[in-house]
């Protein structure tokens, strides 16, 4: 067992110290580890890291003054005044080594999805970059536009209502800045903020000739590499310097990516997305039911991993056009999934989950019904090859079910909460039957598969 | 540990005459002063005081450590007393306590001087230093308690 303990008093002479030392010898007698970092005159030394955190079972806050506790986030806490370390250290270490380590699930699943973030990289953390910074452009405007439609499908037609008003603000504006945020942020992951401008003006652009979201991550892409291009061909004199950010990067960037998107990029990119679109729209019967298939799948695969977050951001984009989306819809039931379906396997074979299982499973139906497919992580971690096959089958039906059912969505996050909005989704009743089904079969599999 | 560099022999004192926690204080921050450590008697005492009023530095099992941050210090300084019969320091284990470091910092110390204090602070939370204090009797047992 580790401890970790921060002493800190407010002259930070001596009570600092002495409470350090009290609290290594008082250690030593009761045989544990302790890590002590020290917060006095001299500064900051045996300083904690994030690592010692990861490896400790509580810490002790010896200290009068203030100590930023965050870094300790979820750690079993005892906080004192400096003076009680001093008088017994012993009592506290023995009353810190019987803290419980309450690692919730949350936690476990937060720390998951840190961990994925981590790991991307390259082209594909870009990518996510500028997804993530449009996402909230897309949910503010999706709601706004779904509140619209609250009056009636065809309610904002009627000039001077508030569906029209509320239609102007979620499409007119927030729908219009999704390109250009998506294209401005990738280029930024790119090539940091010079990246910015050439990037937003080539999701305008790409807007504009109707290469959408598609033409928006091109320009994106390209805005980047050729801000980075420039920055490293370009040499001026060291007086000239200050012209590279606001003068010479912004405009040669925004020539460059503006001439390759209208005479290069946009009319291929265009057509593909006509055809994209039509494809989408003449989806139906088979064709449909096979994509609900394969993107629930993904959806399952890796529970907010890279497969995951492919299918979402295709969905996102079938959604930029402004139209509630059959893809959206399925995507977002296939991705509610996983976690129900952990929850009702719980609920179903008790006998088969301890009982920490089972109380997490309250938490994982909590995720799920908010749209947080990570909320499986923990459990398909534990016993993968039992978990992911059963929830991959449950998402895959609840995905070819609700295209079945031609389910449409006009928001790309929120779970259950955004189905009280009237015309937020398409064939309500069917598209909650659609995630049951999808659990039910998930839960059983689970309950069946799981000795 | 070079405890030499802020405790010289003309501020040890091994018969404390005080037979309160005031006049303990007083007399300590006397033998400061007259060494030309502090340039102001009555403010520092005030600090010291100050101190003293958020928690005691009675830190028990026998030990006081008054100290004061400011700007009357000259230069970081300790003053080292023993007090056979015990004084009442309203210390945190009720007991009296017999030996005590003054210390004095300015406000702006440098950093090896408070490295020495720090590590003075941590070996007065073992036994065998406080033992070896109580039983010192000249400058050099002072020195050598901190001794490995």
């Amino acid at each position: 067992m580790k401890l970790l303990a921060v002493t800190s008093c407010p002259t930070g002479i001596a009570h600092t110290y002495m409470a350090a030392e009290a609290l290594k010898i008082a250690a030593k007698e009761l045989e544990v580890e302790i890590k002590i970092e020290t917060r006095g005159s001299v500064g900051v030394e045996n300083e904690i890291t994030a690592e010692d955190v990861k490896e400790a079972h509580a810490v002790i806050i010896a200290a009068d003054t203030k100590i930023d506790k965050s870094k300790f986030n979820g750690l079993p806490m005892i906080e004192v005044s400096v003076k009680d370390a001093i008088k017994d250290a012993k009592g506290l270490i023995q009353s810190a080594m019987k803290l419980e380590k309450k690692n919730t699930y949350v936690d476990k699943v937060f720390e998951a999805k840190q961990e994925e973030k981590k790991k991307i990289t390259g082209a594909y953390k870009h990518l996510m970059t500028g997804v993530s910074f449009m996402i909230p452009f897309v949910v503010a405007g999706g709601i706004l536009i779904a509140l619209s439609f609250a009056f009636g499908i065809k309610a904002f037609e009627q000039k001077g209502t508030l569906a029209a008003a509320l239609m102007d603000i979620g499409g007119g504006g927030a729908f219009s800045l999704i390109v250009p945020i998506l294209a401005g942020y990738i280029a930024y992951s790119i090539a940091d903020r010079p990246g910015l401008v050439p990037g937003m003006i080539g999701g305008v652009l790409s807007s504009k000739l109707g290469a959408g979201f598609l033409g928006g991550i091109i320009a994106g892409f390209a805005a980047g590499y050729v801000v980075e291009f420039l920055k490293k061909t370009i040499k001026l004199p060291k007086t000239m310097e200050g012209l590279m950010p606001v003068l010479v990067l912004p405009l040669l960037s925004t020539l460059i990516v503006g001439l390759g998107m209208i005479y290069v990029v946009g009319t291929p990119v265009a057509s593909i997305n006509k055809a994209m679109e039509g494809w989408l729209n003449s989806l139906s019967g088979g064709s449909a039911i096979t994509l609900g298939i394969v993107l629930g799948l993904m959806m399952a695969f890796d529970m907010g991993g890279p497969v995951n977050k492919a299918a979402y951001t295709f969905a996102v984009g079938t959604l930029a056009a402004g139209q509630p989306s059959t893809v959206m819809a399925a995507v977002m039931a296939a991705g509610m999934v996983p976690p129900l379906g952990v929850f009702l396997a719980t609920r179903i074979a008790k006998n088969k989950f301890t009982k920490d299982e089972i109380e997490a499973g309250k938490a994982a139906f909590f995720l799920g019904i908010s749209f947080i497919t990570e909320g499986a992580i923990p459990f398909a971690a534990a016993d993968p090859l039992r978990v992911i096959p059963s929830i991959m089958v449950g998402s895959a039906v609840t995905g070819a079910l609700s295209m079945a059912f031609k389910c449409t969505l006009a928001v790309p996050h929120g779970g259950i909460f955004v189905l009280p909005i009237p015309n937020a989704v398409g064939g309500l009743l069917l598209y909650a039957l659609s995630i049951v089904i999808g659990t039910i079969v998930s839960g059983i599999m689970i309950a069946a598969l799981k000795k | 540990m070079e405890l030499q560099k802020i405790l010289a022999p003309q501020r040890v004192q091994f018969n404390l005459k005080s037979k309160s926690k005031m006049e303990v204080i007083e007399e300590l921050i006397d033998i400061l002063y007259k060494d030309g450590k502090i340039t102001d008697k009555e403010k520092f005492k005030e600090v010291v005081i100050k101190r003293e009023e958020e928690f005691t530095t009675g830190i028990g099992m026998g030990v006081a450590i008054p100290h004061g941050k400011s700007e009357y210090v000259v230069e970081p300084a300790l003053v080292f007393g023993i007090s056979k019969e015990g004084i009442d320091y309203d210390s945190m284990d009720g007991k009296l306590a017999h030996i005590f470091f003054l210390i004095a910092v300015p406000n702006n110390a440098n950093n090896e001087h408070l490295t020495i204090l720090s590590m003075l602070s941590r070996k007065l939370m073992y036994e065998d230093v406080r033992n070896k204090l109580i039983s010192s009797k000249s400058y050099e047992d002072v020195i050598n308690a901190f001794k490995e």
